[in-house]
């Protein structure tokens, strides 16, 4: 999916630069790749948030900029609530580019219905394809997970053009058994020691003991 | 038995101030849902005991709870009724420093429906203001 972005060239740089840039309601960006100069921008909040929201990766910068870049990376302030600064990289219309996207599970795991529990390892995969076409995300289909069964990377729906890098043996989602423990542990914890051993402490108290 | 290190290299420390917001333990890793903190303070280790049967309680046998945060740091006490002096008190529990944006709790394999009802409960027994955060987009 590709979003239309309207860029400025932004003159100011450091904290203060970009803080005044974002009362304006513009997120500070840059843009890099190829070799080519770095070229320090601003992005219309409400534009960029749309992307994001859409999950666009692919986007056409147009105003003072006219290129097409892939949104690298974001950077998000403590409450995940606002966009910070955005990296574009540069990226030529048939270029194949290395991006982490997200792995949603499909359906209902039988496992949890012969009480088990579905439990996601990884969340998180990278892909190469082309730049114009990264998926939003990559679908894993859980209707065949049994309680005891795992599956992998190997076993992710991906669209044609689209290589995984990650190890087709990593595990991505697997079903367990719930255990008698875990109940018991949700009742009755098993006491442990008062105190923690302290470094050091015990080395020092048996070289006096010896001394003396 | 609440959360403890298991080996420490001072037995106290000074209490220290908490300032700023958290840069890190601020995203949502593990589950898809977290409960974030939006004070800071210290939690103490049966409060995160009491915050984990509280969505155990909650999602029994239905998805996975990931606690974030571990008290390391003791807090010592003076006994009631003794003279104020004579050295630092004994400690008395053990806290996780917590600064605002920390994620205490996550959340996964629910509903965001159950997820919400199930940190709302934990949410009950935290100390410190905290509100309901989801995964952010990958990039």
């Amino acid at each position: 999916m590709t979003e239309t972005l309207h860029v400025k060239r932004r003159e100011g740089i450091g904290s203060r630069a970009a803080r005044r840039l974002r009362r304006q309601g513009q997120v500070p960006a840059i843009l890099y790749g190829h070799k080519e100069e770095n070229i320090p921008l601003s992005v219309p909040v409400g534009e960029i948030q749309a992307a994001v929201r859409h999950g666009a990766r692919h986007v056409t910068l147009q105003g003072d900029v006219q290129e097409e870049a892939l949104i690298r990376e974001i950077q998000w302030d403590t409450w995940g609530l606002e966009i910070l600064h955005v990296d574009f990289q540069r990226v030529y219309a048939g270029e194949r580019v290395q991006v982490e996207v997200a792995i949603h599970l499909r359906g209902e795991a039988p496992g949890e219905r012969e009480g088990g529990h579905v439990e996601q390892v990884l969340h998180e995969v990278e892909i190469e394809c082309s730049a114009t076409e990264v998926p939003e995300e990559l679908i894993m289909r859980i209707h065949d997970l049994h309680v005891g069964q795992t599956l992998t990377v190997a076993d992710l729906s991906v669209p044609p053009g689209v290589k995984v890098l990650a190890d087709p043996d990593t595990p991505v989602v697997h079903c367990e058994a719930i255990t008698e423990e875990e109940e018991e542990e949700l009742e009755a914890p098993a006491p442990g020691p008062s105190e923690p051993e302290v470094i050091g402490r015990k080395k020092k108290e048996e070289e006096e003991a010896q001394e003396d | 038995m609440a959360m403890m290190p298991k080996r420490v290299k001072h037995r106290k420390v000074q209490r220290g101030r908490i300032r700023g917001k958290a840069t890190r333990g601020n995203r949502v890793v593990f589950g898809e849902y977290g409960l974030q903190a939006v004070q800071g303070g210290w939690i103490s280790a049966q409060t995160i005991e009491a915050g984990r049967i509280a969505a155990q309680q909650y999602l029994r046998h239905e998805g996975k709870l990931y606690i974030r945060i571990f008290p390391h740091k003791p807090i010592t006490s003076i006994p009631l009724e003794t003279r104020m002096g004579k050295g630092k008190g004994e400690p008395e529990y053990w806290a996780a420093v917590v600064k605002p944006g920390t994620i205490l709790y996550e959340v996964g394999g629910v509903t965001e429906q159950a997820a919400k009802l199930c940190l709302a409960r934990v949410a009950y027994k935290m100390p410190v203001k905290v509100r309901f955060v989801r995964r952010l987009p990958t990039t």
